[in-house]
């Protein structure tokens, strides 16, 4: 259970990594190629930690910078590339050469993820689904044995499934638009695997666009996704999430993410790339600084703003 | 007939026969790239009503701009409902709501199966791709799945590295023994030509060239011995319209038509 004390939750990514991300810990990012928690992965990649689990269904930047840095031991995930950017050449390096390490996968699809999640979310041992069948991601594992268990209905449909084990997780981050300073969470636009991996946490850290006071998040809860009392670190960080989007505050930073996809081809553009943005600069203020004034303002969303539903009785 | 188009890239035309598959009314799941443009042109013009999915939430996007990726942000204002994967996986694709798919491959065997995992042996491939992102469940569990890919003789080969995504496995009854409850790819589209399967053998066959491809250069991109269609034809042409909309409403930068 997380701590109920307000004001213990509040800190900088630098003290909520330390605190609460250790070795080998099982950590669990967030975001479908938007709203990755990059000011975490970034401050994960100056401390230096080692031997983590990545797990996450769609994996992009935030996978191939831990595993260039040599923090990952192993992901279980679905996809990992640059998207329209080309393949994660970090992930290459290491699975094809052993560069830094060698990294073991065990991979599911992006369903069997987001089920594998809500499993532990919701306190199960496995799920069932109707996808996977037939294919190689039910036959090829690497260190979860069993990976899946194939069943025929029990109750006599003629229906097969794939159960597939619950995702544990120790750590999941979330970058959110907004939260109180009780940590209750508001997300809004696509979800991706969100709502089900971030509860699937045992911790549950969240970087947030802006803390908002708690009548705002009251006046609106359906939008809630993660309730104050799971918990456990809320770190106030603008721009955490770029180069990717945050609907309603900026937008996906294209050239930024078409340079990281360039240099990072090439083990020295990687590393040069890492000193410039990551290892150089003290955390996500210094990194916002550095992007500067002009980029910032060309990115931040216009106002499109919904209407207002009455919640009144 | 519509009149036709003089100048055209394989990718135009590649878009083009994408949108050309989705029927007006389809709920279609779309993935990034030139799917993307084909969903956009299909609502411009032959399937108004189709209603494109995206995996990660978006039901009925209206995009207003190329959306580069997925979760592009352009999806979300104008659409009908924002959800998440096991929403649009759980309650839209699993129980058959979905009538059509697109999904890329980086390799494929006659019977439609793909792979976009690795190239090379598992352990230690040669090269390491993505791996199956929501394909596989696209592939397992849409009515029909259209693959659309580049081509060559080391893509299309007898036996992929990886099944990442089952097309029908070893052939009548496979998806059916495997458990797979429908579907099964009904077109695949290259730079080359248009392919469908045999309802009988489940085998891929060349149905069309795209104008300026011979069948001969077709099967030098085929490692094994394609069955051509008796009928096999030239791809339709882009139409003058079909071109001016993708060009200038759903890729006016080129990101995926090259510039």
């Amino acid at each position: 259970m997380a701590d109920r004390t307000v004001e213990a939750k509040l800190m900088p990514a630098s003290e909520a990594v330390r605190k609460f991300i250790p070795d080998g810990c099982r950590l669990r990012s967030c975001g479908i190629g938007l709203r990755k928690p990059m000011a975490f992965v970034h401050e994960i990649m100056r401390q230096g930690r080692r031997n983590l689990v990545f797990l996450q269904s769609g994996m992009t930047e935030d996978a191939d910078l831990l595993i260039g840095a040599g923090c990952l031991d192993k992901v279980e995930g679905s996809y990992l590339g640059l998207e329209a950017f080309g393949l994660a050449q970090c992930y290459r390096r290491s699975v094809e050469k052993g560069i830094p390490r060698k990294l073991t996968i065990e991979e599911y699809s992006n369903f069997g993820m987001t089920m594998r999640f809500m499993a532990t979310a919701m306190g199960l041992p496995f799920m069932p689904i109707r996808s996977n069948l037939g294919s190689d991601l039910l036959r090829v594992a690497s260190f979860r044995k069993p990976k899946a268990v194939v069943l025929d209905d029990p109750f006599g449909s003629s229906a097969r499934v794939a159960l597939l084990p619950a995702c544990d997780v120790d750590v999941s981050v979330l970058h959110a638009q907004r939260c109180d300073n009780e940590g209750n969470t508001q997300l809004w636009g696509q979800l991706g695997d969100d709502v089900w991996g971030t509860l699937a946490g045992r911790r549950i850290l969240v970087s947030v666009e802006e803390i908002v006071p708690s009548k705002v998040i009251r006046k609106d809860p359906n939008r809630t996704v993660v309730p104050g009392f799971r918990v456990d670190a809320i770190v106030p960080v603008p721009f955490g999430a770029h180069p990717y989007q945050v609907q309603g505050y900026y937008d996906v930073d294209t050239p930024f993410r078409k340079d990281y996809a360039e240099r990072s081809a090439t083990l020295e553009g990687w590393r040069a790339w890492a000193d410039e943005w990551i290892y150089g600069v003290a955390d996500h203020a210094e990194y916002v600084a550095k992007l500067g004034v002009d980029r910032i303002e060309k990115l931040r969303a216009k106002r499109v703003l919904s209407g207002q539903v009455n919640y009144g009785f | 007939m519509a009149s036709e188009a003089a100048g055209f890239r394989r990718t135009e035309l590649m878009a083009i026969c994408a949108a050309r598959e989705i029927r007006d009314g389809d709920v279609a799941f779309i993935g990034t790239g030139l799917p993307m443009l084909g969903g956009m042109l299909a609502k411009y013009t032959t399937a108004p009503h189709c209603i494109l999915v995206f995996e990660s939430g978006s039901v009925d996007a209206r995009p207003t701009r190329t959306p580069l990726s997925i979760g592009d942000p352009c999806l979300v204002p104008g659409s009908v409902m924002q959800a998440g994967l096991a929403e649009v996986f759980g309650l839209l694709l699993q129980p058959g709501y979905v009538d059509l798919g697109f999904i890329g491959a980086a390799q494929i065997d006659p019977r439609g199966n793909l792979n976009t995992t690795v190239i090379g042996p598992y352990e230690t491939p040669k090269v390491r791709l993505p791996g199956s992102g929501g394909g596989n469940d696209i592939g397992s569990l849409a009515k029909r799945v259209v693959v659309i890919m580049k081509q060559d003789a080391r893509k299309f080969v007898e036996h992929v590295d990886y099944v990442t995504t089952p097309g029908y496995l070893d052939g009548p009854g496979g998806r059916e023994r495997a458990g797979l409850p429908r579907g099964g790819p009904s077109a695949v589209i290259t730079d080359l030509g248009v392919y469908r399967f045999d309802d009988g053998t489940k085998e891929i066959v060349l149905e069309s060239c795209h104008p300026g491809v011979s069948v001969d250069e077709v099967r030098r991109n085929v490692s094994w011995d394609l069955r051509v269609d008796r009928t096999v034809r030239t791809t339709r042409r882009p139409t003058k319209r079909e071109l001016r909309i993708l060009r200038t409403k759903c890729d006016p930068d080129g990101i995926f038509l090259g510039a």
